[in-house]
């Protein structure tokens, strides 16, 4: 069953809604059996529908072995192979069955940090991550997708953004962020300029915390894979608009777990009279305060997996490819200098060359046309020097 | 901060931060990591320190890369050539297997045989004194297929009914499909082994 979603699927990360009729015309026939998620929501009311404890379909081995039928799902599926250098990793946004209007303007913002790399769902999903996070694994195979957030709102979990990451489509690790309503700005609250879209962030962990505690270390690892983009080799310095703090306070007796405040600034440079400008910063939101929440830490074997470095981490890249500042795939085609000598004109009798050659003249004449550096005038060399050809070598 | 004191004085900004336990960064990531504890705040306070502690870490990350960074100015702007990450984050899919190697790499492994160095698609003809492609449209491997006259290989004819012309071109027929049959195997060996190796992994691992 998976051959036919993997092979239908050409760029799932850049258009999530061309895929909705796919997923509708998948559950609409049976005989593909992924009837349960056809789509990525399912509707409470109606009693037929699916519920979520199904267990995400097992990858089969068939998978490793399917031949793409065309050059498009075969470029699909070669995207999706795990590679020495990857990808940039996709962020998957999603909402649970019930939330706050307050953790859905979050989650918006989240979203709009992280596009265009981000796939944003719009429908509810009945998922309990610390549960059963299969459903979970589902989409991130599906959209190829190995970064998560999920918002949900409980009388017990206000507010709650879960970050989720994947390990070849399995659940890596997660952290509960509670997000404090009182204190939650948007970014549309803040009336200036925001950032450009895709631009890498300045990131900042202030805070003893973040070295001495463990959970708060794991969280500024987690949050530093969610927000540092591409690992890039160069960067344009025009291209460092913001910067994303990330702070929290010492952990005392009547508070053991600090709150963690994201803020987002953009970054104003003035001339300082030295060579390094002065900074100064300007809040552009969105403005989060978390309490931690549940957390489930990576399984010691996912770890080891995912931490391993292939021995020679450079790929020899294409000859003559290159991807330039816009994103754009360059390619240099050479084609070599034409020998215009060589050029076939137009056949005619009188130009033939004869077998008996005794006038070479004008031979020499037309062969020396396109030899520039000989200052010789043809006319007059003609006689006393005898014919070189251009082709041979001059000492 | 020793740095928002300066802003008054219009002509020379204050570019430097003191702290007392230096910053350290990732520039491959563009991250700092503060480890001094966050200054005591009111929930007054809390904005301003945020911004404070925000900008002095903005500061010299700016600083770190402007100085410490080769840069180099293109018509589309300056660029600062970033160093490898520091910190190590989790791959999203695992490391890349090399490849299964087939029936015959591993006869040859054994053996010794080294593999033969790709010479191009052409070759060149003794007797016609000309280049003609191994294979293909008058491929070098067709020869006697389209002879006038054919001598019949009582050995190779196994039925006496088939056509002595045929034989030729049937034999070549045949070690093609006998070489799609071979690849077919390789790939399918290929598949299993992957499969084997990883049974133990964290992909088959019961949840």
């Amino acid at each position: 069953m998976y051959i036919h979603v993997n092979q239908r699927l050409d760029r799932p990360e850049i258009n999530a809604r061309r895929r909705a009729p796919l997923r509708h015309a998948l559950a609409a026939d049976p005989s593909l059996g992924i009837k349960n998620f056809s789509t990525h929501s399912f509707n409470l009311d109606d009693p037929a529908s699916p519920t979520i404890s199904t267990p995400a379909p097992t990858p089969p081995t068939m998978l490793q072995t399917i031949k793409p039928k065309n050059a498009r799902s075969k470029r699909a599926l070669e995207a999706r192979e795990p590679k020495l250098v990857e990808n940039q990793k996709t962020t998957l946004f999603l909402r649970g069955t019930s939330t706050s209007g307050i953790v859905q303007d979050a989650l918006g913002d989240l979203h709009s940090l992280k596009k265009p790399h981000a796939v944003k769902f719009q429908k509810k999903n009945a998922v309990h991550p610390f549960e059963d996070a299969s459903a979970l694994e589902f989409f991130s195979r599906k959209n190829d997708a190995s970064l998560m957030v999920f918002a949900s709102h409980s009388k017990k979990r206000p507010h709650n953004l879960t970050f989720v990451r994947f390990f070849d489509y399995q659940v890596f690790d997660m952290v509960e962020l509670l997000l404090d309503g009182e204190t939650f700005r948007k970014m549309t609250d803040f009336k200036n300029a925001k950032a450009g879209v895709g631009l890498k962030p300045l990131l900042s962990f202030s805070g003893t915390i973040f070295d001495t505690n463990p959970t708060y270390n794991h969280l500024k690892l987690l949050l530093l894979d969610f927000f540092h983009g591409h690992t890039v080799t160069e960067v344009d310095v025009e291209a460092l608009q913001y910067t994303i703090a990330i702070s929290a306070g010492d952990a005392t007796d009547e508070d053991p777990q600090p709150k963690i405040h994201l803020r987002a600034y953009m970054l104003k440079t003035h001339r300082s009279g030295h060579k390094l400008p002065r900074v100064e910063l300007e809040e552009m939101g969105p403005r989060m305060d978390f309490r931690l929440g549940r957390r489930q830490e990576p399984n010691s074997e996912a770890l080891k997996l995912a931490m391993a470095r292939a021995k020679s981490q450079e790929m020899r890249s294409k000859k003559n490819i290159s991807i330039d500042s816009m994103g754009d795939k360059v390619g240099r085609i050479h084609v070599g200098h034409q020998d215009l000598g060589q050029l076939q004109t137009r056949k005619m009798k009188g130009l033939r060359k004869r077998g008996r050659d005794d006038d070479d003249g004008r031979e020499d004449v037309e062969m020396d046309d396109d030899d520039d550096d000989d200052d010789v005038e043809m006319g007059e060399s003609v006689g006393d020097v005898p014919a070189v050809s251009p082709k041979r070598p001059r000492v | 901060m020793a740095s928002a004191m300066d802003v008054h004085e219009p002509q020379r900004l204050s570019v430097t931060v003191n702290k007392p336990i230096p910053l350290t960064f990732d520039l491959g990531h563009l991250a700092a990591f503060d480890s001094n504890p966050l200054p005591p705040t009111t929930p007054s306070t809390l904005e301003s320190t945020l911004q404070s502690t925000a900008r002095d870490a903005a500061q010299l990350l700016i600083n770190q890369i402007l100085t410490t960074v080769p840069l180099h100015s293109t018509q589309d702007g300056v660029f600062a050539t970033l160093p490898e990450p520091i910190t190590d984050l989790p791959r999203e899919k695992p490391v890349p297997k090399p490849k299964e190697p087939t029936k015959w790499e591993q006869f040859a492994k054994k053996k010794g045989i080294a593999a033969k160095a790709k010479d191009g698609k052409m070759v060149y003809d003794e007797a016609t004194g000309e280049w003609v492609p191994k294979w293909g449209y008058k491929g070098a491997n067709k020869g006697g297929e389209d002879d006038w006259l054919v001598e019949v290989d009582e050995k190779k004819q196994a039925d006496v009914n088939d056509n002595p012309r045929n034989l030729s071109r049937a034999e070549r027929v045949e070690r093609i499909r006998k070489n799609e049959k071979q690849q077919k195997k390789n790939e399918r060996n290929a598949a299993l082994g992957a499969a084997s190796s990883s049974k133990a992994g964290y992909k088959n691992r019961r949840r």
